[in-house]
């Protein structure tokens, strides 16, 4: 009796494994009629339904730091500037922009026709209060060094640090539709920060007249002045939608009727809503790109993050030996990387900067010559066993252990065990352990120092290879390495506020200078720029895509 | 009952030997419980009666084999990469012949259903992957046998040492009894009062990643129920004569707890720790989807199975076979405990 | 009685000062400060830890704490929804999860007692050992595989039921969420019941009461049935309990606005006020629902109350 237990158990285990083998194999036209019948309902309305992996982290402007905030943000609020398809700045809420010869004084002129959701007029005055909300370290916003480090806001550095007021800062309504901004340097890539969330307005009564800590908490606590304006949401929502805004000054060039936005956190269920129509764009994982190869549907996209390995020479001694850096950079297979591990389209990168963000006063792309620093970056095991050679020369030892520290994601642990097999393949003697960590320990961990080798990631603030190129210069924050040289410090310093500032060709060949330097040494082991792999319905066209600051701009897009 | 010539009483003829029969084949009987004075035997037989539990034995040593050999059957090791071959479904000769395990694939696509053949597209005659590759290229057998072996140790592991704690825990608690026993008690209350799922993932953030943290984070929240089992026989057993007996002959407390009573309740303790063998595979692969278990590159059941995971409508046979081996460990488990329990508690067996 | 429930009462209560303070322990050794962003500069940290009271003495935290704690203010989310309080996060995700919790409890209990009873009254039968199987499997299928198999099959093939979770289409889309949910339940109240009922049905009792005539269905309802209830009413607290365990993944999945999934959002970006908050919630629910069933099962069955009452004097 007890026999049949056994048999009955094996069978059932025997149906699951067959019924999930059919799962995958089987064909289902039955269903597919469904899903049709499904998308023309979705398509008669002419809503976008969205994914996005994470919840809104926050809709005040001067909180936000994530992408999917800057983008639900975006949606509904209209900066000095905005982001055209190309990623160019151009004139949003200001009509105009004169700069003075000194390229230290901006001067807005606000355009008459924009007004916020509540019928006031968008003054000069808003953008003051949000830019200095941005600067009071009461606020304690994140990336109020936007408005220090990168906008170079005359007293920002200052305020930020407390030594003086927040009226102080560099920004004044002259009038009601007047800004003046003055800068401590001048910022050659200043206009292109205006679209940045951060430098965003906020209406200064209206916020005012909320109870603390309800700003941006439901639909009647925020203020729109952009093309759409929200609808429905609270806080960490897992669903929540916009709607168009009648009284957007550009409204007439808006054709959605609105958004609808869907968190969703499996891929594969993601993908499945799409397939049944409830979803007209969504991101998949590396995975499920054999899935859909070869439809036209399939969109990839950059992301603009670098992932790189920073190698930790201040500490380690056989890393701070050029040559044992190199010989690992070069030991890596990034093609490989991006074609077999990580397989949403992103980019194997040979340079410090990576390409596809930071177009040159001659319109090319800073990083699309990615063959530039192939002497020093390759995927070539060879030379890398040369540079090996070399290294265990000089050093005097021909074993090394490194451990390479990871943060706990999927991805980024599947790139792990790769690179650890890749080098120890290619250099005999070295042995990489791997210590996974939660992100933030990580972070904490490479900025205090105490790691070998690390697997982390670096994305672009500003359309300007100084975001990346700065991160190298004597004791920065972001300088893992603890790399130091004097003539890299003094090109960048020429670069931000020296002598190239105003000549934007000179700038760019001293800025390739750097870079020769940084990828010379191997400060860093660049692998790969990071791409999405987007599924978009066909019948939605104009979506605007960027790497940088606001990922996904759907004022222009239509569903027909 | 040879004599039985014995006369009726009303007819007066003789009953001959062949007038009966026994009834039934059983001989008359006789109380084993009693007749056999070796409680052992008598656990080992009901337990070898018992079908299920046996056959669920045969598949644990079976998988605990495999455990130990099947990652050095196929000559790939479970770290190994081949990117080249990478989502390879499983063929495995001989079998290949028959039309399964060919290693073809029905690759669903939003332009429909495309048949792929790793193998014949990149002229492998050689190769066998007999579960199929994994996303990376390595092979899904030797991982998932080393995966087994990984989880089965967590499990075991965790299980011995909740045991060890938990039962000197409870018996102590309980043979002491009174002020002792409150306050044992209050702080077995504490610890349970946390659920085990925070405690778990508290401990693995707060712990590095790595197997002996999961294996605390395990035992640390398990052994409350393996002290209650304890503390629950020791308070029955403790007022009966043969405590008292060798109380009386000066035995010292710490003798009588793990001399005398231990051994009465080792059967109910193996019980309960068959039954937290298979609680702890799953709460370890449980970790492992919210991302708090096993480190890389090293795999368990739980990490094969949440990673595959990632690749089940794509590519369904990577996730099948540590599923079934998880199914299979936590069926004959819970088994083997049910059949030790019934060998071991003859009560519910008289039904 | 009444000096039992107030004992147990204040054993609560203490038990759940107790974990506040072995939660707060935790968040100190949590690793990484929670801004710990690749964008932050040292300056910012020090003004955030500061804004946030992080640079306080820990006693003087600790004190803050419970204070705040016990006025219901759970402090602040750090990442997953900036500044938001931590108590409005729960009480528009509690609901949600309190109502999906309740379906997969009833349907796996009910379910489950069927499958008990089938299995009792056809002991070492061939139904036997298919609910034993069925069971057996119900808990060794992780949630996660079991959602996605019934996500797979009824919503995208055969589109029977939303995917996803939908607050328009509340009722339709919490039914796959509850199925998964409730085959642990369900499996264990199906092992339970039957070790339980044939505990029952080999007691002397039953023997009288089928001696008497009583037979069919009266006799398995009412007299063997209902006394098995008792000890099966205390499973199902710790089984609410392991609900919560697997609402975190089936949650996530199904994308459902609830506390599992937004647990799991908090240990994935380490926002660890909410991580030790929700940790706080889940206790308090716990030892409430252990509460409760200690408190009802004195009231059904005397006897343990009166030992109760011996062990603890």
């Amino acid at each position: 009796m007890k026999l049949v237990k056994q048999v009955g158990a094996t069978l059932l285990a025997g149906a699951m494994a067959f019924s999930l083998v059919g799962c995958g194999s089987s064909a289902a036209p039955a269903s597919s009629a469904a899903s049709a019948a499904q998308s023309a309902v979705a398509a008669a309305s002419n809503v976008l339904n969205v994914m996005v992996e994470v919840e809104v982290a926050s809709l005040d402007p001067q909180i936000a730091t994530d992408g999917t905030s800057f983008e639900v943000i975006a949606d509904y609020t209209d900066g000095l500037m905005q982001m055209d398809a190309n990623g160019k700045a151009v004139p949003a809420i200001a009509e105009s922009c004169d700069v003075s010869e000194d390229g230290l004084t901006y001067t807005f002129h606000l355009r008459k026709d924009a007004n916020w959701s509540n019928g006031e007029a968008v003054t000069a005055d808003d953008f003051v209060f949000g830019w200095q909300r941005a600067a009071d370290p009461a606020t304690a916003s994140e990336y109020s060094y936007m408005l220090s480090d990168i906008g170079q806001i005359k007293n920002a550095a200052a305020i930020i640090a407390g030594e003086k007021p927040v009226t102080d800062l560099g920004v004044k309504a002259v009038d009601e539709k007047t800004l003046e901004v003055t800068l401590e340097v001048p910022v050659s890539y200043f206009l292109g920060l205006m679209y940045f969330p951060t430098f965003y307005p906020i209406n200064r009564s209206f916020y005012e007249g909320l109870a603390t800590g309800t700003f941006g908490t439901s639909p009647e606590t925020v203020l729109s002045n952009g093309a759409f304006k929200v609808e429905s949401y609270e806080p960490a929502a897992l669903s929540f939608s916009l709607v168009k805004n009648p009284d957007y000054y550009d409204a007439a060039k808006v054709s959605l009727d609105g958004l609808n936005y869907q968190v969703i956190k499996d891929s594969q269920q993601a993908f499945m809503s799409y397939q049944n129509g409830d979803l007209d764009i969504v991101k998949l994982s590396g995975d499920q790109v054999d899935q859909v190869d070869g439809d036209p549907e399939l969109k990839v996209v950059g992301a603009g993050y670098l992932w790189y390995l920073t190698m930790n020479g201040h500490d380690v001694p056989a890393l701070a030996n050029a040559n044992m850096r190199l010989a690992l950079s070069n030991a890596v297979n990034r093609a490989s990387i991006v074609e077999d591990v990580v397989k949403d389209g992103s980019v194997a990168t040979y340079t410090a900067v990576p390409p596809q963000f930071a177009t040159g006063p001659d319109g090319s792309d800073f990083s699309a010559d990615q063959t530039r620093f192939a002497e020093v970056c390759s995927d070539d095991a060879e030379k890398a066993a040369a540079y090996y050679k070399k290294a265990c020369e000089e050093l005097g030892q021909d074993s090394f252990t490194f451990e390479l520290l990871l943060e706990d994601q999927t991805e980024t642990q599947n790139v792990a065990a790769v690179l650890k097999e890749q080098i120890e393949g290619a250099l005999p003697g070295v042995s990489i352990n791997l210590k996974v960590e939660p992100k933030k320990q990580r972070v904490e961990d490479i900025q205090n120092g105490v790691y070998e080798v690390c697997l982390t990631r670096w994305g672009p603030d500003y359309a300007d290879p100084m975001t990346y190129l700065g991160m190298w210069i004597t004791d920065n924050n972001n300088n893992y390495g603890l790399w130091s040289s004097k003539d890299y410090d003094a090109i960048i310093a020429d670069c931000t506020t020296g002598a190239y500032i105003t000549d934007a060709e000179a700038r760019w060949a001293a800025l390739y200078d750097a870079e020769k330097i940084v990828m010379d040494e191997a400060v860093i082991a660049p692998l790969y720029t990071k791409a999405d792999a987007n599924m978009i319905k066909a019948n939605i066209k104009g979506i605007e895509f960027h790497p940088v600051a606001l990922n996904r701009v759907y004022k222009n897009a239509t569903k027909g | 009952m040879s004599e039985l010539s014995v006369s009726h009483p009303l007819t007066g003829d003789a009953f001959l030997p062949d007038d009966f029969e026994l009834r039934g084949s059983t001989p008359a009987e006789v109380d084993s419980n009693f007749a056999s004075q070796n409680y052992w035997k008598d656990v080992f037989k009901r337990f070898v009666s018992n079908k299920g539990a046996i056959v669920s034995l045969v598949v644990i040593l079976l998988l605990c084999l495999l455990a130990a050999f099947g990652p050095k059957m196929t000559g790939y090791t479970y770290a190994t990469q081949t990117l080249s071959e990478k989502n390879f479904a499983p063929r495995v000769p001989g079998l290949e012949k028959f039309g399964i395990f060919d290693g073809n694939e029905a690759l669903r696509t939003t332009s429909g259903v495309k048949i792929i053949n790793g193998y014949t597209q990149k002229g492998l005659t050689d190769t066998y992957y007999w579960f199929g590759s994994d996303t990376l290229g390595r092979d899904i057998w030797t991982r998932v046998w080393e995966g087994t072996r990984i989880s089965l140790s967590i499990a075991v592991l965790a299980a011995v040492i909740d045991m060890i704690i938990g039962m000197s825990y409870g018996l102590i608690s309980g043979y002491f009894g009174g002020r002792v026993d409150n306050i044992m008690q209050r702080i077995a209350e504490i610890i349970n009062g946390i659920p085990r799922l925070v405690v778990v993932t508290l401990l693995m953030l707060v712990l590095p990643r790595g197997f002996a943290t999961i294996v605390f984070a395990l035992l640390i929240t398990e052994w409350i129920g393996m002290s209650r089992i304890a503390r629950a026989e020791m308070l029955k057993l403790k007022e009966q004569e043969f405590v008292l007996a060798s109380r009386t002959l000066g035995a010292k407390d710490f003798t009588i707890i793990f001399r005398e009573i231990l051994p009465n309740i080792i059967g109910q303790i193996i019980t309960q720790l068959m039954f937290s063998i298979p609680t702890a595979i799953f709460t370890e692969a449980f970790l492992s989807f919210v991302g708090l278990g096993i480190p890389v590159p090293m795999c368990s059941l739980g990490s094969l199975i949440s990673d595959a995971f990632n690749s089940f409508t794509t590519h369904p046979y990577q996730i099948i076979p540590p599923i079934v081996v998880l199914a299979c460990l936590m069926l004959c488990f819970n088994m083997l405990a049910d059949g030790l329990r019934e060998a071991f508690d003859p009560k519910l067996k008289e039904m | 009685m009444h000096k039992y429930i107030l004992k147990r009462i204040f054993l609560s209560v203490f038990t759940l000062l107790a974990i506040t303070l072995v939660l707060f322990t935790l968040l100190q050794f949590m690793p990484g400060s929670p801004f710990n962003d690749e964008k932050l500069t040292d300056d910012q940290r020090t003004v955030l830890n500061a804004k946030y009271g992080l640079d306080q003495p820990v006693y003087v935290q600790f004190g803050k704490y419970v204070s705040n704690m016990v006025q219901g203010d759970f402090g602040v989310s750090y990442n997953i929804s900036k500044n938001t309080p931590i108590s409005q996060l729960i009480q528009t995700r509690l609901p949600v999860s309190i109502r999906i919790g309740g379906m997969a409890v009833g349907l796996g209990a009910i379910v489950g007692l069927i499958f008990g009873v089938i299995a009792a009254l056809n002991h070492n039968t061939f139904w036997d050992t298919l609910c034993t199987a069925v069971s057996v499997l119900g808990v060794s299928v992780p949630s996660y595989v079991f959602a996605l198999a019934l996500s797979y099959t009824f919503g995208f093939r055969l589109s029977w039921l939303p995917m996803l979770y939908s607050s328009k289409a509340e009722f339709a889309s919490s039914v796959m969420p509850s199925i998964a949910l409730g085959m642990f339940t369900m499996a264990s109240i199906a092992r339970f019941t039957r070790t339980e009922m044939l505990e029952v049905l080999g007691s002397d009792y039953m023997l009288l009461a089928e001696s008497k005539g009583i037979s069919g269905a009266p006799l398995i309802l009412r007299h063997a049935l209902r006394n098995a209830m008792i000890p099966i009413i205390t499973v199902l607290a710790p089984l609410i309990v392991d609900l919560m365990t697997g609402s975190l993944v089936v949650e996530k999945i199904f994308s459902i606005p609830g506390v599992g999934s937004l647990l799991v959002t908090a240990i994935q970006s380490n926002d660890y006020n909410v991580v030790i908050s929700l940790s706080f919630i889940y206790s308090a629910m716990y030892i409430g629902i252990m509460l409760v069933v200690d408190l009802l099962y004195g009231l059904i069955d005397p006897r343990i109350r009166i030992t109760k009452e011996g062990g603890n004097a």
